[in-house]
């Protein structure tokens, strides 16, 4: 399905009368009902649009619109297929520059790896039919964004997974349970689905908080290795007037139809039973069939010299793939629906055109090639035999007209200018800042009295406790359990797998020196304290463990999973949240240029609320490529000598707003970690350069749990398997709990002594301090605050609250 | 000719997910190799003309009734068995060694399916799991995986959810350890077997992560080679330079002993 765009285009349909012909017993005659037939008309079909939307369909295509071609527009301009609220305020992202091949414009962006390779990633949402039935839901998200990525013509090279579920400690058994049972059923989806096509799962990260309760987030990242000059467009080629259009995969059945509505609509827990029915069926067996035959097909067509166009069949089905197929091309699509391979019999016309079966792929090929292309589905690799009725198959053609004509049954039920059909429609959405963020002209904002306040909270003598309480916690803890249900290791490339280090890292080119790094983040607390800082901070995260590792930043992509944007205040969230996201990819510049990192592909998920009409906390959540040059550079965040020292760049703050040592305490405060764009900057670039001199053994971005969390999980490693504990002397004005836990960015690195010297040149160039915090050695925690000890704990104390932290939860 | 190379055929079964890795560690050890896709059409007489198959990791068929039990009964592999009777080599990992299980080639003492790969018992993660473990290599007959010499320990990933070797003929194991046919078990870093999870990574009889046939040209092993076949590919393998990470890590040997195996077989 295609990712938002930031481009704008208006034309005019085409509606010339001859042109404009359909079978008359097929039209809805609504420009001679009353708005209260209209409603009940549309009601009584399941037609989600609203009055003035299915009158304007009158007067774009020149005429009243037929049943399907109703059904066609109550899906092209649902929230999801069209981005109606958001696609005038997405122009605000960065989505050009050095690093990019391709922009948000297509199934996936593409960036540059080098003059020969590209990396393609793309990254979408789930969250809704995850909700429902948690296990389809997850996977048929995973099968979904690999299509995007797939049909690029890239190999599918690594994926990631943040997820986000309701509280899994709370009070109330049935919360509890539905979120265990929700989370456990997700992780299942997505390994079960995951594993089977191949495909290594290298990042993710989970977050669980009671906002999240009744609307669970699933999001999926993945990336694809492509030879520059072989990518495949989501388009029609050109002079493909006369081209075949195919469709592989899966026979089309009823499922999903209306799916793309169904993700635009706000969740009700007693309409979940009448909901199932839009969620689709996942076949990863017959995916991983289909990924492998395609990419013979790739090759074949690079052998042929002959240029397709391919696109997923996601929200909207067959037409929507095909309607842009056509569109982006300029040409006209003709297809006739009793040709499409159906597993149900007397399926309407509409249905058969939008309904959302997984696992299907449009082609358009010239006649010539036509033949290479079913055989190698149909005959290579077996398609009829390895799903019932799935096949390779003729459906339609390229037509010169810029239509959009579908026949059924001997009769046009379908007839419209194909601009028309996925040109969409625009909202410009109301936005009020809630009162305790109005701001006054200065930028001050004075309403002391309805802002959450900063909780005044006393130091205990000791840390040792609230360092475990921390450690336990959901999101800190160590999720080595979900990490080892995915595959991280299939296709043999994988250089750090997921919870090694802040990033994981692939080589996705045998023996080459090329490193690809991953890495996905937002944190839900700093968004609910402040929805621009929560974003900006999403990025500064994200860069940072991409840096951590030793790889550079080169590219964005964002999924905005927020709340009901006909809301003014919740949509204000929204605003502010692509505010962030802008000046926090505007401002840390991809190393060496003054060139934003660029987003290049990207999702809006809406109506992420409760029945009782409360938002999800806002989730901007972004995924990060790196590159590295060599990813033999690369480290870890574990500690892996006696010895060495500790060092701390980034300076601790009182920032525990958010924090998660406000969550022991049941509080959310207000003082976020702000980011400095300088200073982030020049901490990234030092640790980048830093890493690939040699001069670091090990590296971790400080963010959740603060710099404590950091040294502890640098102890430990991926596993737990960590031996070699520090001793650690802060001398600092701060409050203990604050030079402790505060989120503050910033990194803590391992540096031998004789790679001190060297490292301290590496970050004296970007005016970035080292400041000594200890060394490390012995099988122990030992932190001494202006001399007095606060913490002194054995790695198997910490080890025990880290590991089982996520399990106990879940049990 | 002194420079012929082996010609390894890589088995893809609809479903399995290995096949790039699996050519490529081949070809890396000096063979050839080629992707056979799997379909009714493939005449399996095209298999006479190569010296090895190789059988990778996946889900065949989806694991239909059980993993690998569909894809044991494909033509394919009656004709595998055949060339194996023959002294080429078989070469199955994961799902591969649960098709040559299915098939009974493993451990093959009669005509009939003796052992099982069943699902893992693990107290932490149900079902699919995949980890870095270690396996011990105790087997001081000489057969086709370890006349290159081979570590006594080695750090390779599991990636499974019926890994988990049993039977309910108790003499069998005990027959198989006499007929030195358990090529690795599992055990800690420094060579100690536990039966105990996380030792043991799927409870497995005997702690066994590979067997071979009693000739010692087929191997079922249930941890992965390929993906520790590089320095690269190795937890925590820092601090080394681009050309010792793609220098080859001990489980290369594996496919070395293969190669020279096969040559001289040609020979």
């Amino acid at each position: 399905m295609k990712g938002h765009e930031t481009g704008n285009r208006q034309e005019k349909a085409d509606n010339n009368s001859a042109k404009n012909e359909v079978d008359n017993s097929e039209l809805v005659n609504i420009s001679e009902m009353n708005d209260k037939e209209l409603a009940e008309f549309l009601k009584k079909n399941a037609i989600s649009l609203k009055l003035n939307e299915a009158r304007k369909i009158v007067e774009l295509i020149g005429r009243n619109p037929t049943i399907t071609e109703l059904h066609i527009f109550n899906i092209q301009w649902s929230e999801h297929s069209s981005y109606k609220s958001s696609k005038n305020s997405l122009k605000l992202l960065p989505t050009t520059g050095p690093t990019v091949i391709l922009g948000p414009k297509e199934d996936a962006g593409i960036l540059k790896l080098d003059d020969e390779y590209g990396i393609v990633i793309s990254h979408e949402s789930h969250n809704h039919p995850s909700q429902v039935v948690p296990y389809e839901g997850a996977a048929t998200g995973i099968g979904g964004n690999v299509r995007d990525v797939l049909c690029m013509g890239a190999k599918v090279i690594g994926g990631a997974d943040p997820l986000r579920f309701g509280d899994a400690l709370s009070e109330s058994k049935s919360v509890s349970n539905r979120t265990k049972y929700i989370a456990s059923q997700v992780i299942n989806g997505i390994a079960t689905y995951g594993n089977a096509i191949g495909v290594p799962v290298i990042a993710g990260d989970i977050y669980m908080n009671s906002s999240f309760n009744d609307n669970c987030l699933v999001n999926v990242v993945h990336i694809g290795l492509i030879k520059n000059n072989e990518i495949i467009h989501s388009c029609a080629p050109e002079n493909s007037v006369g081209y075949d259009v195919i469709v592989i995969g899966k026979p089309t059945d009823n499922s999903g139809f209306g799916g793309a509505a169904f993700a635009s609509l706000i969740l009700d827990e007693k309409d979940k039973e009448n909901n199932r029915g839009a969620v689709q069926v996942p076949d990863p067996f017959l995916k991983n069939v289909l990924m492998r035959a395609s990419y013979k097909v790739f090759e074949a067509a690079r052998k042929a010299k002959v240029s397709l166009g391919f696109k997923d069949c996601g929200a909207g089905g067959i037409m929507c793939a095909t309607s842009e197929l056509g569109a982006s091309g300029d040409v006209g699509i003709e297809l006739n629906l009793d040709d499409f391979p159906v597993s149900m019999q007397n399926l309407p016309s509409y249905v058969i055109a939008c309904s959302e079966t997984q696992e299907r792929f449009c082609w358009i090929a010239p006649k010539n090639f036509t033949q290479k292309i079913l055989d190698i589905y149909n005959k290579e690799f077996e398609l009829p035999n390895v799903a019932e009725g799935a096949c390779a198959k003729v459906i339609g053609k390229v037509i010169a007209e810029k239509r959009y004509r579908l026949l059924f049954n001997g009769k046009t039920v379908c007839n419209a200018d194909i601009h028309a059909i996925t040109e969409g429609i625009r909202y410009n959405r109301e936005s009020k800042a809630p009162d305790e963020h109005k701001e006054d002209k200065k930028g001050n904002n004075n309403n002391k009295q309805n802002k959450t306040s900063e909780p005044e909270l006393i130091d205990t003598a000791d840390f040792n406790s609230p360092l475990l309480d921390v450690l336990k916690l959901p999101q800190i803890a160590s999720k080595y359990t979900v990490y080892e249900h995915y595959d991280n290791t299939v296709q043999a490339n994988t250089i750090i797998r997921c919870g090694e280090a802040d990033a994981g890292l692939i080589a996705p080119l045998p023996g080459k020196k090329y490193g690809v790094a991953l890495k996905v983040d937002s944190n839900p607390r700093y968004n609910r304290v402040n929805p621009y800082h929560g974003a900006v901070n999403a990025i500064a995260e994200v860069m940072r463990n991409i840096a951590a590792v030793g790889a550079t930043p080169i590219g964005l992509t964002d999924c905005l999973n927020y709340g009901n944007p006909e809301k003014p205040e919740q949509f204000w969230q929204f605003l502010e949240g692509i505010r962030g996201l802008s000046d926090g990819a505007k401002n840390i510049w991809v190393k060496g240029t003054t060139n934003a990192v660029p987003f290049v592909s990207g999702n809006v998920s809406f109506y992420n609320e409760s029945a009782n009409g409360k938002s999800i906390d806002p989730s901007p959540i972004v995924a990060c490529v790196g590159r590295m040059e060599d990813y033999s550079k690369a480290i870890t965040m574990k500690i892996k000598k006696i010895g060495s020292g500790l060092y701390l760049v980034g300076p601790r703050k009182n920032e525990l707003g958010g924090s998660a040592y406000y969550e022991l305490f049941d509080e959310l405060g207000t003082n976020l970690p702000k980011t400095d764009f300088a200073q982030e900057r020049n901490m990234i670039y030092g640790v980048i350069d830093a890493i690939n001199q040699r001069l670091l053994f090990a590296c971790h971005d400080i963010s959740d749990g603060g710099l404590m969390v950091a040294v502890t999980e640098m102890i430990l490693g991926g596993k737990g398997e960590g031996k070699i504990g520090a001793s650690l002397l802060l001398n600092d004005d701060l409050k203990t709990s604050a030079l402790l836990f505060s989120e503050s960015s910033g990194f803590v690195m391992e540096i031998e002594d004789k790679n001190f010297a060297a490292a301290e040149k590496a970050f004296a160039r970007y005016d970035v301090d080292l400041i000594k915090i200890g060394e490390t050695g012995g099988d122990y925690l030992i932190v001494n605050h202006n001399d007095n000890e606060v913490i002194n704990l054995d790695i198997a104390a910490l080890k025990d609250a880290w590991m089982n932290g996520f399990g106990d939860a879940m049990k | 000719m002194a420079n012929k190379r082996p010609k390894i055929a890589v088995i893809w079964f609809p479903g399995q997910n290995c096949e790039d890795e699996s050519k490529l560690v081949c070809e890396f050890a000096g063979m050839k190799a080629d992707i056979i896709v799997v379909n009714s059409s493939v005449d399996p007489k095209i298999l006479e003309q190569y010296d090895g198959f190789f059988i990778g990791g996946g889900w065949s068929y989806e694991d239909r009734i059980r993993a690998g039990a569909i894809a044991a009964k494909d033509p394919i592999m009656l004709k595998i068995k055949e060339e194996a009777k023959k002294g080429k080599v078989v070469l199955g990992v994961c799902n591969g060694a649960q098709i040559l299980v299915e098939t009974g080639i493993i451990p093959g003492l009669r005509d009939k399916v003796q052992l099982a790969l069943a699902p893992n018992t693990n107290p932490k993660v149900f079902g699919y799991y995949n980890t870095w473990v270690y396996v011990k290599h105790e087997c001081k007959k000489t057969n086709a995986f370890n006349l290159a010499g081979i570590d006594e320990v080695l750090h390779i990933p599991v990636a499974h959810g019926e890994g988990r070797f049993t039977t309910t003929d108790k003499e069998l194991i005990k027959q198989l350890i006499k007929n030195e046919q358990i090529l690795f078990r599992y055990c800690d870093e420094d060579g100690n077997i536990d039966e105990k999870y996380p030792i043991n990574p799927n409870g497995a009889v005997y702690n066994i992560a590979g067997i071979t046939n009693k000739e010692g040209n087929v191997l079922a092993i249930m941890p992965h080679p390929e993906r520790a076949s590089w320095n690269k590919q190795l937890p925590y393998f820092e601090q080394h330079n681009f050309e010792e990470n793609e220098k080859a890590a001990p489980c290369m040997k594996l496919f070395e002993s293969i190669r020279m195996y096969l040559e001289k077989r040609m020979k």
